[in-house]
């Protein structure tokens, strides 16, 4: 018996060391456009993300022990494929406030900097107060609408001559990478909420179809039922000089298609944005999805769904 | 060694650790509208979407078909048959998105319906408020009501 333990004991030995040997790359590339913060700011990023997020990351001694290093190496690719602060400048300035705004958010929820990861690195935690300056940095950039914006304005008005002329009629309706279809019907379903994102300066209502309108009225929303469709269209805000802030062009119209079985890979949701009045398709490739779910699954425990709907 | 033993343990604890107890509502509570006011049975769309900041106040604008097109047309003419759906709201932070407000406490609903009589087009106006929305009988500023729910240009819609 003891022999057949130390015998299982070497095996496993040579095993842990043979796997050492099998490693995925970890490149750390010139960093040519870093962002530029704040310096308060920016020893936070380093603290917590930039393992992760940049192309100067430290692996400790013990991060790079097999097999923990696997799920480094997937983290560090992975995480910066969504967001690398090495590259920032070379994302347009909307972006980067975006990418500010969501990363903000994503501590706010606990998502990130990723759990086991500050188990083992507890330097990376986050305190309050480190969440209080990056609070104050984002709500620095937030737009502030100019009361009566001539531009905004015209381009709301160009869009409403079209739709008068009945210029939106769509011949064959546009569909995104992943096979989604643009569904025009949205506009017949209820709303179910509606926000205003000071964030990026739009107004959005989030419709439902009849089965999330029915599945709200049973309280069978959680998980949200298959069938279930979410389309969220977004507009430009419009101020006038009475604070009213109405919506001016349409920017965007989003859905979420419940299907937990034809979507199993994307958390059980079908996504699809299409933008502008030509509702032209997001996405370079059909991955443009994992952007979506990345942004949505701190909500994993709301069935990846941010909206708190409204009943009526 | 114990060190890695130790790590690799952690390095196990993956999501599983990590729940959080300031979990937020799935349904939003207090923006809701009465089953008993049954909104759902006007039959009404959603034709454009605002909010005020000196007031705090969100709103979503529906109307019937007629409404909707009419107010597409642009021409501020109106038809019989035509009806108007104003739902206030005051805002709340989204407590799951930093960066957005959404509907919090049911403030009013103003319903506007038009009809003929032999005089021309007439227009009525009801106000209901607060949470259980009951029948506001002030009248005051009614004129001021109506024109502004009227005036409203559609949210574009593709
Ligand atoms: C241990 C590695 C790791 C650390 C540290 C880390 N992240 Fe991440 N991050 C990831 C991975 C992996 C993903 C992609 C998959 C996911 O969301 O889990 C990600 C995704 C993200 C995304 C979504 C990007 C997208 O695809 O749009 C944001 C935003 C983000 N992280 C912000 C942060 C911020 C801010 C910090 C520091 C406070 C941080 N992360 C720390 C690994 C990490
Ligand atoms: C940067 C974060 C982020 C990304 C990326 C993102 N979303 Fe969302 N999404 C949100 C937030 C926040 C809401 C809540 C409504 C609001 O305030 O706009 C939301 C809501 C939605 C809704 C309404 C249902 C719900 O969950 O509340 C749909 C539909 C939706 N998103 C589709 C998409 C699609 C499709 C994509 C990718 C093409 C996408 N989203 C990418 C943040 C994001």
């Amino acid at each position: 018996m003891r022999r057949k333990i130390a015998f299982v004991a070497a095996l496993m030995l040579i095993a842990f060391t043979g796997l050492q040997f099998i490693r995925p790359k970890i490149k750390n590339p010139p960093v040519t456009a870093d962002i530029q913060a704040p310096s308060n700011v920016e020893a936070i990023l380093r603290r917590a993300c930039y393992d992760c997020h940049s192309n100067e990351t430290n692996l400790r001694w013990y991060d790079k022990i097999q097999p923990v290093y696997w799920q480094v190496a997937a983290h560090v690719n992975e995480g910066r494929e969504g967001l690398n602060f090495s590259d920032w400048k070379n994302m347009a300035p909307a972006e980067q406030k975006a990418k500010l705004w969501e990363s903000i958010n994503q501590v706010i929820a606990g998502a990130m900097p990723v759990q086991n990861y500050v188990m083992v690195h507890p330097s990376a935690k986050l305190s309050k107060d480190d969440l209080v300056i990056l609070k104050a940095y984002v709500s620095g950039m937030t737009p502030v609408n100019k009361p009566g914006d001539t531009a905004k304005i015209n381009a709301q008005m160009q869009q409403l001559e079209q739709w008068q002329n009945a210029k939106f009629t769509i011949g064959k309706l546009p569909i995104a990478l992943n096979g989604i279809s643009y569904m025009p019907d949205y506009k017949n379903w209820q709303a179910i909420s509606t926000t205003n994102r000071f964030d990026n300066g739009t107004l959005r209502v989030i419709f439902g179809n009849n089965i999330a309108v029915n599945a709200m009225k049973a309280n069978n929303i959680h998980p949200w039922p298959n069938g279930t469709i979410f389309a969220k269209v977004a507009w430009d805000q419009v101020e006038d000089n009475e604070g009213n802030i109405k919506t001016g062009a349409f920017k965007q119209i989003e859905y979420m298609i419940k299907d937990d079985q034809k979507y199993a890979s994307t958390m059980g949701w079908g996504f699809a944005r299409f933008k502008t009045t030509k509702l032209i398709p997001y996405g370079k490739t059909a991955l443009f999805a994992t952007e979506c779910v990345n942004c949505h699954r701190p909500q994993k425990d709301e069935d990846f769904v941010f909206t708190q709907p409204i009943k009526n | 060694m114990k060190n890695v033993v130790w790590i690799l343990l952690a390095a196990s604890f993956t999501i599983a650790a990590c729940n959080h107890d300031d979990k937020v509502s799935l349904i939003n509570d207090q923006a809701a509208l009465p089953a008993t006011f049954k909104f759902d049975t006007l039959g009404l769309k959603v034709m454009a979407s605002f909010a005020n900041k000196k007031y705090g106040t969100m709103s979503v604008l529906y109307a019937n078909g007629e409404g909707i097109s009419n107010a597409i047309k642009g021409d501020k003419k109106h038809s019989a048959g035509e009806v108007r759906a104003l739902v206030t709201w005051g805002q709340q932070d989204d407590p799951s998105w930093f960066g957005a407000r959404i509907p919090g406490s049911l403030k009013s609903v103003e319903l506007v319906k038009i009809s003929t009589n032999t005089t021309g087009l007439i227009t009525a106006y009801a106000k209901y408020s607060g949470k259980n929305l009951l029948a506001a009988p002030d009248t005051l500023g009614q004129e001021a009501r109506i024109k502004y729910i009227l005036d409203q240009q559609p949210s574009i819609m593709p």
